[in-house]
């Protein structure tokens, strides 16, 4: 089968079995499969599978895309098969906006009112987009990949160990970050669905305009600089992409782990694409990803819950580790 | 007319305390519908001169693109007129032949706009002139390292520019494949291109009309490949290990121990 | 006319006032005031010390469901249990239909379950003046008659127990080590009051704060008459570098607690009178004989 059919299966294969784990998310959870047969004479039911599985399996769908979209750009930004959304500083500035927020709490009845309005969601959200600030700051700019990176890795550590700092001076808060940091979908509520959408779809189209230049970027700096390519405003505009999506996905489930470096492997797996058609099956088979781990969480020990981080390293994982096997067997790596 | 040139040119490599200068104010100027060799030692600056032509690489001094200075000109403007084939350039693995050679096009394409038929004709044109047009549904990083450098050249091709810089155009390539290179440059001369070619191997470069010899980030040489005076200066660069003899009609160059 | 409109808006203030007086209304730690239409009959804790408290308030008929840690008294054990203090189960708890839902002021999942509907009343108490605030919130919130009552009963166990010991304890110098780091309590923290209760010397001072992370070698040069600590984590306390030259460690006048123990002790709750009487035990058997 051609690339370009393939990619084309492989969209409708990914948004059908969406559709069907949706339904399945419904279905699924403390409560058992009669909420949904009882929901239309019983307003708990009702409101359990409305209000609360519909919105957190549609929302689990939703950060999931963000991260396999940002998971997409970061890998094609800096050419490196290992990237994932969270290399800029976002996640550790994230963090640290949650626990500074979660320290002030009741530190003085003015931060608490303050901090009750803007949420841990709106902490995280401008904590991610403060860490990617930063590292564009000691970067001095895009327009050297090596030191984009760099800059990350010293943002992360840095902003990591002034959290370790928070967390040393108020220990209260210390299982609340262990929370955070494990990620969970269990809070999504309709509104959360609402804006991660609201964002995804811009940012989708970007990435996909983007998507040629990202390709001729995988020739190399050089290469692409002589082809006409504006590398400065097309990199600042990819790394809003990045920070803008990782930001809205981590704000709502926490620092998910391993769905943004995973999906573009899964998707490269299957049919390699150009980057304008990776970005949109990456994002769909990181909703797909996410989006099953939750249901899984939810199915498997019910009435308890697995964290979803971990169903998602061993679901993505697995998958990965096979395909390995398979290609270190028939021979050679690619 | 002076398709390239440059004046007073000097550039540095590396940054901070790093930093030292490679090419010490190089005057050069190359005709259009020419095929140019830069040649030299290791270290010479050849590929820095070349990036610093291509306009890839800060530097000093001043470098004209038919006659406009290069800094001035806007990207894409420029990229229609100079291709530039690069050493190494990797990665875009997931990639069919035909995609990569049309991303030569680019400069040439509205930034959403599908493929027209012109550049549908310039692939093809570019594919064929390579020998890639059988595989063009395989994917780069299917293919061997000869196979993947003329999938390269067929991008730089498919720009169908004025100019064309090639660093290091022969790496990887077969001999028959290496002979069909100099008959791909010869015939691009001939058309009307200029073709700028650093290469190491000195004797596919007697092959072109002029001949460049760098040392130590100075021009040494400029003249035509058959001249007496750049063989010698060919020889001198050398430490005296390298002698140009003809042999077929073709000028050869014999190292000695 | 103007009499009939003065009337009317006269009758409009007074129902206006009135109707807030026939609701209770309680303000929770986050200063978020809540209000409810008459005390609830059916509450959800998600956390252990809240649980314990309703309880102690006589009112543990009216939990339908707690999280996984609440262990004490062992009836709410049979209760359904609904995820933990960081990660409640948001389907279960709503499934359970609570009137309201008790919560520590720094979990999460207060905002998912207001704008599900619930009233959320979110309480923490750190110290013993805490429990005593809690108590008094929680028993006007279940309209307890005299929850101070209870309180004044707590705190004579505790008074009790200081009482039981000999006069000589006040010399006693004691360690508390709460987790492996190893972090001392200090005395900000409720273990910290207890031993001020007690009358003992805590070797952590006040200026080091509630739960400060200790270089072991301050531990040592401070030289504690008494090491309390968990029993899991006093595996290997004699390996600590310099510890097994101690005289704590030499004499074995170390405490240990087990699981049970350990929560009667760091949880600042109304089994406080328990947690002192544990602490005044030990302390007389294992202190300067």
């Amino acid at each position: 089968m051609s690339g370009d059919r393939r990619g084309l299966v492989l969209a409708l294969a990914l948004l059908v079995s969406a559709a069907v784990l949706l339904l399945l998310g419904a279905s699924v959870g403390s409560t058992g499969v009669e909420s949904v047969f009882t929901a239309h004479r019983d307003a708990a039911a009702w409101q359990i599978v409305w209000d609360i599985r519909l919105p957190r399996t549609l929302g689990a769908w939703a950060a999931g895309a963000l991260l396999g979209l940002a998971g997409a750009v970061a890998q094609g930004l800096f050419r490196n098969p290992l990237a994932d959304p969270y290399l800029l500083g976002s996640a550790s500035g994230a963090a640290l906006a949650v626990s500074i927020a979660l320290a002030l709490f009741g530190a003085s009845p003015y931060a608490t009112q303050w901090l009750v309005r803007l949420g841990l969601t709106g902490a995280a959200f401008g904590g991610a987009v403060a860490g990617v600030l930063l590292t564009l700051v000691l970067a001095n700019g895009v327009l050297h990949t090596l030191r984009l990176l760099l800059a990350g890795v010293i943002v992360g550590v840095v902003l990591g160990a002034a959290r370790d700092l928070v967390t040393l001076a108020v220990p209260d808060i210390l299982q609340a970050m262990q929370g955070f940091i494990l990620g969970s979908t269990g809070f999504i509520g309709w509104s959360a669905c609402g804006v991660m959408l609201g964002l995804l779809l811009p940012l989708l189209a970007v990435a996909w305009a983007l998507g040629r230049m990202l390709d001729g970027l995988a020739l190399g700096e050089a290469t692409a600089a002589s082809l006409g390519l504006p590398l400065g405003v097309m990199r600042a505009a990819l790394i809003a992409v990045l920070g803008l999506s990782t930001g809205a996905a981590v704000a709502q489930t926490g620092l998910i782990a391993f769905v943004g470096l995973a999906s573009p492997h899964l998707v490269r797996s299957i049919a390699p694409v150009p980057h304008g058609r990776l970005v949109v099956l990456a994002a769909l088979m990181g909703g797909l990803l996410l989006m099953g781990a939750d249901v899984m969480a939810r199915w498997v020990v019910a009435p308890q819950e697995l964290p979803v981080g971990v169903l998602t390293a061993v679901l993505g994982g697995t998958y990965l580790l096979w395909l390995m096997h398979r290609r270190s067997r028939r021979g050679g790596f690619a | 007319m002076i398709a390239l040139e440059a004046r007073a040119l000097r550039a540095a490599l590396g940054h901070g305390s790093q930093r030292h200068p490679v090419l010490h104010g190089i005057d050069l100027r190359l005709a259009a519908g020419r095929w140019t060799s830069i040649v030299g030692p290791n270290g010479a600056g050849k590929s820095t001169l070349l990036r610093a032509l291509a306009g890839l690489l800060p530097h000093e001094g001043q470098v004209l693109l038919n006659g406009a200075v290069l800094a001035g000109s806007g990207g894409r403007a420029r990229a229609r007129q100079l291709a530039w084939l690069g050493q190494n350039e990797g990665g875009a693995d997931d990639l069919t032949v035909y995609d990569v050679a049309m991303l030569g096009r680019l400069p040439h394409r509205g930034w959403l706009a599908p493929p027209g038929a012109a550049d549908h004709a310039a692939v093809e044109r570019a594919l064929r002139a390579t020998q890639a047009w059988d595989w063009r549904t395989r994917l780069l990083g299917q293919l061997s390292g000869g196979e993947r450098q003329r999938v390269l050249l067929a991008r730089a091709l498919a720009v169908e520019a004025g100019v064309l810089l090639m660093d290091e155009p022969l790496s990887n390539l077969d001999p028959p494949h290496q002979a069909d290179w100099l008959a791909l440059a010869r015939s691009l001369a001939d058309a009307g291109s200029t073709v700028v070619s650093v290469l190491h191997e000195i004797s596919p470069a007697l092959q072109a009309d002029e001949m460049v010899v760098l040392a130590a980030g100075r021009i040494v040489h400029q003249g035509a490949c058959g001249d007496a005076a750049t063989h010698e200066a060919l020889a001198q660069v050398f430490d005296r290990r390298l002698r140009v003899r003809e042999l077929d009609g073709q000028w050869v160059a014999l190292t000695t121990q | 006319m103007k009499r009939l409109w003065t009337g009317l808006v006269l009758l409009a203030l007074t129902l206006a006032l009135a109707l807030p007086a026939a609701a209770l209304q309680l303000t929770d730690d986050r200063g978020v005031t809540v209000t409810l239409e008459r005390a609830p009959q059916r509450i959800v804790s998600l956390l252990p010390s809240l649980t314990e408290t309703v309880c102690e308030l006589g009112e543990c008929r009216r939990l339908v469901g707690v999280d996984r840690y609440s262990n004490f008294p062992a009836e709410v054990r049979a209760l359904p249990q609904v995820g933990g203090g960081i990660d409640p189960n948001i389907e279960a708890v709503v499934a359970l239909k609570p009137n309201v839902v008790l919560i520590a002021k720094s979990a999460r999942g207060a905002q998912r379950l207001e704008s599900l509907g619930l009233k959320v009343v979110a309480l923490e108490p750190k110290t013993s003046a805490d429990v005593q605030r809690v108590m008094g919130k929680l028993g006007q919130l279940l309209e307890v008659p005299d929850a101070q009552r209870i309180w004044r009963h707590i705190d004579a166990g505790v008074a009790a127990a200081a009482q039981s010991l000999p006069p000589g304890a006040k010399k006693t110098r004691v360690y508390f080590e709460v987790s492996r780091g190893p972090y001392g309590a200090g005395t900000a923290s409720f273990i910290g009051e207890m031993f001020q209760r007690l009358g003992v010397q805590n070797i952590v001072g006040p200026e080091l704060g509630p739960f400060p992370k200790l270089n072991p070698e301050f531990i040592v040069r401070a030289d504690p008459d008494i090491i309390l600590i968990g029993e899991r984590n006093a595996q290997g306390l004699a390996q600590r570098p310099g510890w097994a030259q101690m005289r704590a460690v030499r004499e074995d006048r170390i405490c240990l607690f087990n699981e049970a123990e350990s929560d009667v002790l760091v949880r600042p709750g109304p089994r406080m009178a328990e947690a002192a009487r544990l602490l005044a035990r030990c302390i007389a058997a294992k202190g300067r004989a």
